[in-house]
Protein backbone atom coordinates (compact mmCIF):
# COMPACT_ATOMS: atom_id res chain seq x y z
CA UNK A 1 0.00 0.00 0.00
CA UNK A 2 1.31 3.41 -0.89
CA UNK A 3 2.45 5.67 1.87
CA UNK A 4 0.54 8.84 2.56
CA UNK A 5 -1.79 10.65 4.88
CA UNK A 6 -4.11 8.08 6.37
CA UNK A 7 -7.25 10.15 6.34
CA UNK A 8 -6.51 11.31 2.84
CA UNK A 9 -5.90 7.81 1.67
CA UNK A 10 -9.20 6.44 2.86
CA UNK A 11 -11.05 9.34 1.31
CA UNK A 12 -9.97 8.33 -2.13
CA UNK A 13 -13.33 6.62 -2.17
CA UNK A 14 -14.14 4.08 -4.75
CA UNK A 15 -12.68 5.30 -7.98
CA UNK A 16 -14.30 5.66 -11.38
CA UNK A 17 -17.75 4.41 -10.63
CA UNK A 18 -18.53 2.77 -13.89
CA UNK A 19 -15.51 0.55 -13.97
CA UNK A 20 -14.82 -0.55 -10.44
CA UNK A 21 -16.94 -3.66 -10.73
CA UNK A 22 -16.01 -4.39 -14.31
CA UNK A 23 -14.61 -7.83 -13.69
CA UNK A 24 -13.96 -9.37 -17.03
CA UNK A 25 -12.10 -12.64 -16.89
CA UNK A 26 -9.44 -12.16 -19.47
CA UNK A 27 -6.29 -14.23 -19.63
CA UNK A 28 -4.27 -14.54 -16.46
CA UNK A 29 -1.61 -12.01 -15.63
CA UNK A 30 1.30 -12.88 -13.38
CA UNK A 31 0.73 -10.16 -10.85
CA UNK A 32 -1.96 -7.84 -9.63
CA UNK A 33 -1.10 -4.19 -9.62
CA UNK A 34 -2.90 -0.90 -9.46
CA UNK A 35 -2.32 2.29 -11.36
CA UNK A 36 -1.50 5.34 -9.24
CA UNK A 37 -4.68 6.54 -7.62
CA UNK A 38 -3.57 9.88 -6.21
CA UNK A 39 -5.95 11.65 -8.55
CA UNK A 40 -8.75 10.02 -6.58
CA UNK A 41 -7.78 11.58 -3.28
CA UNK A 42 -10.69 13.40 -1.73
CA UNK A 43 -10.05 15.74 1.15
CA UNK A 44 -12.19 17.90 3.35
CA UNK A 45 -15.58 17.24 4.83
CA UNK A 46 -18.10 14.80 3.49
CA UNK A 47 -19.86 16.12 0.41
CA UNK A 48 -23.24 14.78 -0.56
CA UNK A 49 -25.08 15.51 -3.79
CA UNK A 50 -28.63 16.80 -3.65
CA UNK A 51 -30.08 13.56 -4.93
CA UNK A 52 -31.96 12.04 -6.56
CA UNK A 53 -32.56 8.94 -4.46
CA UNK A 54 -33.42 5.49 -5.65
CA UNK A 55 -36.72 4.22 -4.27
CA UNK A 56 -36.22 2.94 -0.74
CA UNK A 57 -33.14 5.03 -0.05
CA UNK A 58 -33.80 7.79 2.47
CA UNK A 59 -30.91 10.15 2.89
CA UNK A 60 -32.23 11.07 6.34
CA UNK A 61 -31.38 7.55 7.50
CA UNK A 62 -27.80 7.76 6.34
CA UNK A 63 -25.33 7.69 9.21
CA UNK A 64 -22.05 9.18 8.03
CA UNK A 65 -20.41 9.78 11.40
CA UNK A 66 -17.79 7.19 10.49
CA UNK A 67 -16.65 9.13 7.48
CA UNK A 68 -12.88 9.05 7.90
CA UNK A 69 -12.85 6.07 10.23
CA UNK A 70 -11.86 3.52 7.64
CA UNK A 71 -8.97 3.18 5.33
CA UNK A 72 -9.72 1.29 2.12
CA UNK A 73 -7.02 -1.09 1.03
CA UNK A 74 -5.50 0.02 -2.27
CA UNK A 75 -3.81 -3.08 -3.51
CA UNK A 76 -0.56 -2.40 -5.30
CA UNK A 77 1.13 -5.72 -4.87
CA UNK A 78 0.23 -9.32 -4.24
CA UNK A 79 2.09 -12.52 -3.57
CA UNK A 80 1.36 -16.19 -4.14
CA UNK A 81 -0.80 -17.48 -1.31
CA UNK A 82 1.21 -20.70 -1.23
CA UNK A 83 4.43 -18.75 -0.72
CA UNK A 84 2.83 -16.65 2.02
CA UNK A 85 1.80 -19.90 3.70
CA UNK A 86 5.28 -21.41 3.38
CA UNK A 87 6.77 -18.24 4.81
CA UNK A 88 4.43 -18.37 7.78
CA UNK A 89 2.67 -15.10 6.92
CA UNK A 90 -0.63 -16.93 6.97
CA UNK A 91 -1.63 -20.16 8.72
CA UNK A 92 -3.75 -23.02 7.41
CA UNK A 93 -6.72 -21.74 9.36
CA UNK A 94 -6.30 -18.04 8.56
CA UNK A 95 -9.61 -16.77 7.31
CA UNK A 96 -9.78 -15.33 3.82
CA UNK A 97 -12.20 -13.56 1.55
CA UNK A 98 -11.65 -14.69 -2.01
CA UNK A 99 -12.65 -12.67 -5.03
CA UNK A 100 -12.14 -13.00 -8.76
CA UNK A 101 -10.14 -10.51 -10.74
CA UNK A 102 -9.23 -10.47 -14.40
CA UNK A 103 -5.86 -11.90 -13.36
CA UNK A 104 -7.30 -14.77 -11.35
CA UNK A 105 -8.46 -15.39 -7.81
CA UNK A 106 -7.26 -13.04 -5.14
CA UNK A 107 -7.43 -13.59 -1.38
CA UNK A 108 -7.78 -10.88 1.23
CA UNK A 109 -7.39 -11.47 4.94
CA UNK A 110 -10.78 -11.39 6.64
CA UNK A 111 -9.36 -9.78 9.75
CA UNK A 112 -7.81 -6.98 7.72
CA UNK A 113 -10.97 -6.48 5.70
CA UNK A 114 -12.89 -6.10 8.95
CA UNK A 115 -10.96 -2.87 9.25
CA UNK A 116 -10.66 -1.77 5.62
CA UNK A 117 -14.14 -2.87 4.52
CA UNK A 118 -13.16 -2.05 0.96
CA UNK A 119 -10.27 -3.21 -1.18
CA UNK A 120 -9.64 -2.21 -4.75
CA UNK A 121 -7.02 -2.49 -7.38
CA UNK A 122 -6.38 -3.23 -10.99
CA UNK A 123 -5.54 -6.62 -12.42
CA UNK A 124 -5.30 -7.99 -15.91
CA UNK A 125 -6.17 -4.59 -17.30
CA UNK A 126 -9.40 -4.29 -15.34
CA UNK A 127 -10.31 -2.57 -12.11
CA UNK A 128 -11.67 -4.68 -9.30
CA UNK A 129 -13.20 -3.99 -5.95
CA UNK A 130 -14.24 -6.08 -2.97
CA UNK A 131 -16.37 -4.91 -0.07
CA UNK A 132 -16.99 -6.54 3.27
CA UNK B 1 -18.56 6.21 3.89
CA UNK B 2 -21.77 5.69 5.78
CA UNK B 3 -24.44 3.30 6.94
CA UNK B 4 -27.98 2.91 5.61
CA UNK B 5 -30.27 0.00 6.46
CA UNK B 6 -27.42 -1.00 8.80
CA UNK B 7 -25.31 -1.77 5.74
CA UNK B 8 -22.30 0.07 4.48
CA UNK B 9 -22.76 2.53 1.65
CA UNK B 10 -19.94 3.55 -0.68
CA UNK B 11 -19.30 6.89 -2.29
CA UNK B 12 -17.38 7.46 -5.48
CA UNK B 13 -14.86 10.26 -5.55
CA UNK B 14 -15.83 11.72 -8.91
CA UNK B 15 -19.58 12.29 -8.68
CA UNK B 16 -20.19 11.75 -4.93
CA UNK B 17 -22.88 9.26 -5.84
CA UNK B 18 -23.67 6.72 -3.11
CA UNK B 19 -23.64 3.06 -4.07
CA UNK B 20 -25.05 -0.16 -2.65
CA UNK B 21 -22.04 -2.39 -2.11
CA UNK B 22 -24.00 -5.62 -2.55
CA UNK B 23 -25.92 -4.97 -5.73
CA UNK B 24 -23.68 -2.30 -7.22
CA UNK B 25 -26.65 0.01 -7.72
CA UNK B 26 -26.40 3.76 -7.41
CA UNK B 27 -28.76 4.68 -4.56
CA UNK B 28 -28.31 8.43 -4.20
CA UNK B 29 -26.83 11.08 -6.44
CA UNK B 30 -26.46 11.91 -10.09
CA UNK B 31 -25.80 8.34 -11.23
CA UNK B 32 -29.01 6.85 -9.80
CA UNK B 33 -30.28 4.34 -12.32
CA UNK B 34 -26.79 3.07 -13.05
CA UNK B 35 -25.24 -0.14 -11.80
CA UNK B 36 -21.55 -0.93 -11.62
CA UNK B 37 -22.02 -4.68 -11.68
CA UNK B 38 -21.48 -7.48 -12.30
CA UNK B 39 -20.13 -8.15 -8.86
CA UNK B 40 -17.75 -10.90 -8.02
CA UNK B 41 -18.62 -13.22 -5.18
CA UNK B 42 -16.59 -12.74 -2.05
CA UNK B 43 -16.21 -16.26 -0.71
CA UNK B 44 -15.23 -17.16 2.85
CA UNK B 45 -12.40 -19.68 2.94
CA UNK B 46 -9.50 -20.78 5.07
CA UNK B 47 -6.01 -20.76 3.62
CA UNK B 48 -6.10 -24.53 3.43
CA UNK B 49 -9.34 -24.45 1.50
CA UNK B 50 -8.17 -21.64 -0.76
CA UNK B 51 -5.02 -23.48 -1.76
CA UNK B 52 -7.03 -26.60 -2.48
CA UNK B 53 -9.33 -24.53 -4.64
CA UNK B 54 -6.59 -22.80 -6.58
CA UNK B 55 -2.91 -23.41 -5.93
CA UNK B 56 -2.08 -20.34 -8.02
CA UNK B 57 -4.21 -18.02 -5.90
CA UNK B 58 -2.55 -14.79 -4.84
CA UNK B 59 -3.04 -12.86 -1.65
CA UNK B 60 -2.91 -9.15 -0.86
CA UNK B 61 -1.84 -8.27 2.66
CA UNK B 62 -2.06 -4.71 3.93
CA UNK B 63 -0.18 -3.00 6.74
CA UNK B 64 -3.06 -3.55 9.14
CA UNK B 65 -2.18 -5.75 12.11
CA UNK B 66 -3.31 -9.36 11.97
CA UNK B 67 -2.40 -12.62 13.67
CA UNK B 68 -1.54 -15.93 12.03
CA UNK B 69 -0.10 -19.04 13.55
CA UNK B 70 0.27 -17.30 16.89
CA UNK B 71 2.40 -14.51 15.42
CA UNK B 72 1.62 -10.84 14.99
CA UNK B 73 2.05 -9.19 11.61
CA UNK B 74 1.55 -5.69 10.27
CA UNK B 75 2.40 -2.26 11.56
CA UNK B 76 -0.85 -0.31 11.46
CA UNK B 77 -3.04 -1.03 14.44
CA UNK B 78 -6.04 1.21 14.12
CA UNK B 79 -9.13 -0.65 15.18
CA UNK B 80 -12.30 -0.26 13.21
CA UNK B 81 -14.80 1.95 14.97
CA UNK B 82 -17.67 0.20 13.34
CA UNK B 83 -17.28 -3.46 12.69
CA UNK B 84 -18.06 -5.70 9.83
CA UNK B 85 -16.45 -8.91 10.99
CA UNK B 86 -12.94 -10.15 11.59
CA UNK B 87 -11.52 -10.98 14.96
CA UNK B 88 -10.74 -7.55 16.37
CA UNK B 89 -12.93 -4.88 17.83
CA UNK B 90 -14.91 -4.79 14.64
CA UNK B 91 -15.96 -8.37 15.05
CA UNK B 92 -16.97 -7.87 18.64
CA UNK B 93 -19.10 -4.86 17.87
CA UNK B 94 -20.27 -5.43 14.36
CA UNK B 95 -23.23 -7.25 12.86
CA UNK B 96 -21.14 -9.24 10.41
CA UNK B 97 -22.62 -12.74 9.96
CA UNK B 98 -19.44 -14.40 11.16
CA UNK B 99 -19.94 -12.84 14.56
CA UNK B 100 -22.22 -15.30 16.35
CA UNK B 101 -22.82 -13.00 19.30
CA UNK B 102 -23.56 -9.81 17.45
CA UNK B 103 -26.27 -7.49 18.61
CA UNK B 104 -27.21 -4.50 16.54
CA UNK B 105 -26.19 -1.25 18.16
CA UNK B 106 -28.52 1.72 18.29
CA UNK B 107 -26.31 3.47 15.79
CA UNK B 108 -26.94 0.79 13.22
CA UNK B 109 -30.59 0.31 14.13
CA UNK B 110 -31.37 3.98 13.60
CA UNK B 111 -30.57 3.58 9.92
CA UNK B 112 -32.99 0.72 9.31
CA UNK B 113 -36.00 1.09 7.08
CA UNK B 114 -39.17 -0.96 7.41
CA UNK B 115 -37.99 -4.43 8.26
CA UNK B 116 -39.31 -7.72 6.93
CA UNK B 117 -40.43 -9.58 10.04
CA UNK B 118 -40.73 -13.04 8.50
CA UNK B 119 -37.39 -13.97 10.06
CA UNK B 120 -35.43 -12.70 13.10
CA UNK B 121 -33.45 -9.59 12.32
CA UNK B 122 -30.04 -11.00 13.23
CA UNK B 123 -30.53 -14.52 11.92
CA UNK B 124 -27.71 -15.66 9.69
CA UNK B 125 -28.05 -17.48 6.41
CA UNK B 126 -27.07 -17.65 2.80
CA UNK B 127 -28.49 -15.16 0.34
CA UNK B 128 -28.50 -16.15 -3.33
CA UNK B 129 -29.68 -13.97 -6.16
CA UNK B 130 -29.95 -13.94 -9.92
CA UNK B 131 -31.31 -11.33 -12.26
CA UNK B 132 -34.85 -12.38 -11.39
CA UNK B 133 -34.78 -14.28 -8.11
CA UNK B 134 -33.46 -13.55 -4.64
CA UNK B 135 -33.68 -16.33 -2.08
CA UNK B 136 -32.57 -16.53 1.54
CA UNK B 137 -31.59 -19.82 3.19
CA UNK B 138 -31.76 -19.65 7.00
CA UNK B 139 -28.75 -21.44 8.45
CA UNK B 140 -30.98 -23.57 10.67
CA UNK B 141 -32.86 -24.84 7.63
CA UNK B 142 -29.60 -25.66 5.86
CA UNK B 143 -28.47 -27.60 8.90
CA UNK B 144 -31.85 -29.33 9.15
CA UNK B 145 -31.28 -30.65 5.64
CA UNK B 146 -28.04 -32.27 6.73
CA UNK B 147 -25.93 -29.28 5.69
CA UNK B 148 -26.18 -30.30 2.04
CA UNK B 149 -29.12 -30.43 -0.33
CA UNK B 150 -30.17 -29.69 -3.87
CA UNK B 151 -32.40 -26.78 -4.78
CA UNK B 152 -33.33 -25.11 -8.05
CA UNK B 153 -33.14 -21.47 -8.95
CA UNK B 154 -34.21 -20.04 -12.28
CA UNK B 155 -34.26 -23.52 -13.76
CA UNK B 156 -30.74 -24.37 -12.68
CA UNK B 157 -29.79 -27.06 -10.18
CA UNK B 158 -27.87 -25.79 -7.22
CA UNK B 159 -26.11 -27.40 -4.27
CA UNK B 160 -26.60 -25.52 -1.01
CA UNK B 161 -24.23 -26.66 1.70
CA UNK B 162 -22.06 -25.71 4.64
CA UNK B 163 -18.35 -25.61 3.89
CA UNK B 164 -16.90 -27.85 6.58
CA UNK B 165 -13.59 -26.04 6.97
CA UNK B 166 -14.86 -22.48 7.14
CA UNK B 167 -18.27 -23.45 8.56
CA UNK B 168 -19.96 -21.01 6.21
CA UNK B 169 -22.90 -21.70 3.89
CA UNK B 170 -22.29 -21.64 0.17
CA UNK B 171 -23.91 -22.61 -3.11
CA UNK B 172 -22.72 -23.83 -6.47
CA UNK B 173 -24.36 -25.17 -9.59
CA UNK B 174 -24.29 -28.94 -10.09
CA UNK B 175 -26.08 -31.54 -12.19
CA UNK B 176 -27.02 -33.94 -9.38
CA UNK B 177 -30.44 -34.66 -7.89
CA UNK B 178 -29.42 -35.30 -4.29
CA UNK B 179 -26.55 -34.55 -1.96
CA UNK B 180 -25.33 -35.81 1.38
CA UNK B 181 -22.63 -34.80 3.80
CA UNK B 182 -19.77 -37.29 3.94
CA UNK B 183 -17.24 -36.13 6.48
CA UNK B 184 -15.85 -32.82 5.34
CA UNK B 185 -17.07 -33.44 1.80
CA UNK B 186 -20.46 -33.41 0.10
CA UNK B 187 -21.21 -36.46 -2.02
CA UNK B 188 -23.61 -36.04 -4.94
CA UNK B 189 -25.72 -38.79 -6.46
CA UNK B 190 -24.05 -38.45 -9.85
CA UNK B 191 -20.77 -39.56 -8.28
CA UNK B 192 -19.29 -36.12 -8.04
CA UNK B 193 -17.96 -34.64 -4.82
CA UNK B 194 -17.43 -31.20 -3.35
CA UNK B 195 -14.67 -30.73 -0.82
CA UNK B 196 -12.95 -27.52 0.20
CA UNK B 197 -14.82 -25.79 -2.58
CA UNK B 198 -13.42 -28.16 -5.20
CA UNK B 199 -15.82 -30.09 -7.42
CA UNK B 200 -14.59 -33.43 -8.76
CA UNK B 201 -16.44 -35.91 -10.97
CA UNK B 202 -16.87 -39.63 -10.33
CA UNK B 203 -13.38 -40.31 -11.68
CA UNK B 204 -11.85 -37.75 -9.33
CA UNK B 205 -11.20 -35.28 -12.12
CA UNK B 206 -11.56 -31.66 -11.19
CA UNK B 207 -14.49 -29.83 -12.75
CA UNK B 208 -14.97 -26.09 -13.14
CA UNK B 209 -17.10 -24.53 -10.42
CA UNK B 210 -19.88 -22.13 -11.30
CA UNK B 211 -21.49 -20.27 -8.45
CA UNK B 212 -24.53 -18.02 -8.30
CA UNK B 213 -24.21 -14.61 -6.74
CA UNK B 214 -24.28 -15.23 -3.03
CA UNK B 215 -23.45 -13.83 0.33
CA UNK B 216 -23.18 -15.05 3.89
CA UNK B 217 -25.55 -12.59 5.47
CA UNK B 218 -27.94 -11.63 8.18
CA UNK B 219 -31.65 -11.59 7.46
CA UNK B 220 -32.07 -7.85 7.84
CA UNK B 221 -29.32 -7.13 5.34
CA UNK B 222 -30.56 -9.47 2.67
CA UNK B 223 -34.25 -8.67 3.07
CA UNK B 224 -33.67 -4.93 2.99
CA UNK B 225 -31.46 -5.28 -0.06
CA UNK B 226 -33.89 -7.59 -1.83
CA UNK B 227 -37.36 -6.66 -0.54
CA UNK B 228 -39.86 -9.48 -0.80
CA UNK B 229 -37.14 -12.09 -1.34
CA UNK B 230 -38.02 -15.75 -1.20
CA UNK B 231 -37.23 -17.69 1.97
CA UNK B 232 -36.21 -21.29 1.55
CA UNK B 233 -38.66 -23.51 3.38
CA UNK B 234 -41.54 -21.06 3.19
CA UNK B 235 -44.24 -21.51 0.60
CA UNK B 236 -43.38 -19.90 -2.67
Amino acid sequence: MARGDRRGRWRRAVGPPLVVFALGFAGPAPTVAQAPSSKLVVSGPLQLPKGPARAGFEIGRLNSENYGAFEPFYVTETQPLGKAFEDGKVAADTRLLVTETAAGRLALLTDQMAYHHLAQGRAGGKDWMATF
Amino acid sequence: MGIHDALFVMQDAETKTLWNHITGEAVYGPLVGRNIGPLSNLLHMSVKQALATDSAMRVAISEQVYFAGGRRFGTASRAARVGGGGSGEGRRLGPSPDNPNAAMTDRFAATLGTEDTRRPRMEIGLGVWTGTTARYYPIDRIRARGEAFIDRIDGKTMLVYVEAVSNTPAALFVSARSAAREGSAVRLDDGSKVESGVLTDRTGRRRPVERPQQMFTRWYGFSLTFPGCQVYGDDR
